[in-house]
């Protein structure tokens, strides 16, 4: 489904902030992408939601290798990605209602559709007496639950998320980890970026390790093994 | 929670998924929009008068020609009123009879002195000075072969005697007004480019203000068209806006001058009004600068989502 083959990334002329990159996402996987700082987390993540071409190597998204595409043929692709970013990226001039509904009056859905699904998402993300609140005025974590329903309301076939629940209590992470658990189980292919080794450990999917702009094995023994290499 | 409402309540219907219609600098765009057709106005106004005017000179003295009797005999000798009168009489006698000739008009001394009057002044001097005689002839063959066979039978009575076709300094006067038209419409097509530069640079503003926010529509698989079609809306707007303003504005001026011009009743200018071909054309300018607005807009727009991945 999603596969990347000798993919390297650079910005400019600067050093390649991903080189060799090699893996490999089955449909319906749950992966975690750990690392350290500066590892290349969120560098790897814009190449998977196309949000940067990769400088060398082949990316493959649902079968289809965007290198050979064209530009318009990329944003229906785009439309089958949905993406939780670090640092939220909500449209602070619209209500929470707009910005869960937005991917889905992108992709032309009725305004009918749009009421019934965004009211039922926001109740169950806990902000369903928000609706109408500019994101402004809210806490993080009510910013963060709105980017999460603004990235799931479309029901994607990829889910791509940086430090989702970085910026939530106990009990609505973990609401938003089984919201996330759930979709996996309805056919979602979801790899989200985190540092938290509690929940990595909690919820217990496949790990993929991010070191020195290259990706290593999903077994962290293997990494480590790697690492302590490295240093001696 | 409702401290919360009051403060950060959404107030408004979503018309945009991008706050354009919050972007600074819409005044100035509306207002630049205005003087803009203003201008614009006012040059095609300047146009259409200045057509009038070819118009008006060219159909007034069209088949029409004046025969001039001068006051001067052969040898140079001073004719005098009566003999002038004499021959005058004696011209048109022949050119009423004349095949091509339509209708002649002898014009009496009150109509010369009335014609010479801006140039000699006083009723004293004109009564001294011997006036020519003019007969104003409407002809139907003005070919200048059969003019010129004409004049020489009119210098068998009186040698001096030629007939004026206008055509010499009417070819100037209609090359002047050409130029002055063809000046108006290049100043409207400067005017027109200049609007369509202001326009590309305020949306190419607006994409680098909101670029967050057009990368995240861009991200979640937005169309370029899609995200065109945003500032192409707000574009629409602001040019109709704007160009309804300017072309309001333009009406009323073009009213005032039609008013100082019709109170200055000036003969040599024809009425200061317009036809209903031209009246709709300024009518359609506000559609045309929103129309000019929006294409602008789309083309601009999609130049800079290209640079995007």
């Amino acid at each position: 489904m999603i596969r990347f083959e000798h993919v390297g990334l650079r910005y400019g002329i600067g050093p390649e902030v991903l080189s060799d990159i090699d893996f490999a996402l089955e449909p319906g996987s749950f992966h975690f992408l750990t690392g350290p700082s500066g590892a290349g987390k969120t560098s790897l993540l814009s190449l998977m939601y196309l949000g940067l071409m990769p400088t060398r190597g082949l990316v493959t998204m649902f079968g289809q290798n965007i290198n050979g595409l064209k530009r318009a043929q990329l944003a229906p692709i785009r439309q089958r990605i949905g993406v939780v970013f670090q640092d939220f990226r909500l449209l602070n001039h619209m209500s929470a209602f707009d910005n869960v509904a937005l991917p889905l009056r992108i992709q032309g859905k009725s305004e009918k559709e749009i009421k019934n699904n965004v009211h039922e998402l926001l109740e169950w993300v806990g902000l369903g007496e928000h609706m109408h609140v500019l994101p402004s005025t809210m806490s993080g974590g009510q910013q963060q639950r709105i980017a999460i329903a603004r990235a799931v309301i479309t029901r994607p076939r990829l889910l791509l998320a940086d430090e989702p629940t970085g910026n939530l209590d106990d009990e609505i992470g973990f609401r938003l980890m089984t919201l996330f658990d759930q979709l996996n189980r309805m056919g979602t292919t979801i790899l989200i970026a985190t540092h938290d080794q509690n929940m990595i450990e909690r919820f217990g999917h496949t790990k993929l390790i991010l070191d020195d702009g290259k990706i290593y094995a999903e077994d962290p023994k293997h990494w480590l093994a790697k690492k302590i290499e490295g240093v001696f | 929670m409702k401290k919360e409402r009051k403060l950060g309540i959404a107030r408004e219907t979503r018309r945009y998924d991008l706050p354009l219609n919050k972007a600074s600098g819409t005044g100035f765009l509306v207002l630049l929009i205005g003087l803009m057709t203003f201008l614009a106005m006012l040059a095609l106004s300047a146009s259409f008068t200045l057509s009038a005017l070819t118009e008006h000179w060219s159909s007034g003295l069209e088949n029409h020609v004046t025969v001039e009797i001068p006051a001067a005999a052969a040898n140079d000798s001073v004719l005098t009123s009566a003999e002038i009168f004499n021959l005058t009489n004696r011209i048109d006698n022949i050119l009423t009879n004349h095949p091509s000739v339509i209708t002649t008009h002898v014009m009496s001394a009150e109509e010369i002195k009335e014609l010479v009057k801006p140039w000699l002044g006083d009723d004293l001097l004109l009564n001294k000075v011997p006036l020519p005689g003019l007969i104003s002839v409407e002809i139907q063959d003005t070919n200048p072969k059969s003019i010129k066979i004409l004049e020489n039978k009119l210098q068998e009575i009186a040698p001096k005697a030629r007939i004026d076709t206008h055509e010499e300094w009417l070819t100037d006067l209609l090359r002047f007004t050409g130029a002055l038209q063809f000046a108006a419409i290049i100043l409207t097509l400067v005017i027109g480019l200049t609007t369509v530069t202001a326009i590309a640079g305020a949306i190419r503003s607006r994409m680098a203000v909101y670029h967050d926010e057009v990368e995240l529509l861009h991200l979640m698989g937005a169309k370029d068209s899609y995200i065109s079609r945003q500032f192409q809306r707000h574009s629409l707007i602001l040019g109709f806006q704007g160009a309804l303003t300017g072309v309001i504005a333009g009406s009323l001026i073009m009213v005032a001058i039609g008013w100082v011009s019709g109170e200055m009743e000036v003969n040599l200018l024809p009425d200061f009004s317009m036809n209903l071909g031209q009246i709709t054309i300024l009518s359609l300018l506000p559609f045309l600068v929103a129309l000019i607005a929006t294409v602008t807009a789309r083309q601009t727009v999609l130049k800079v989502l290209g640079q995007m991945p």
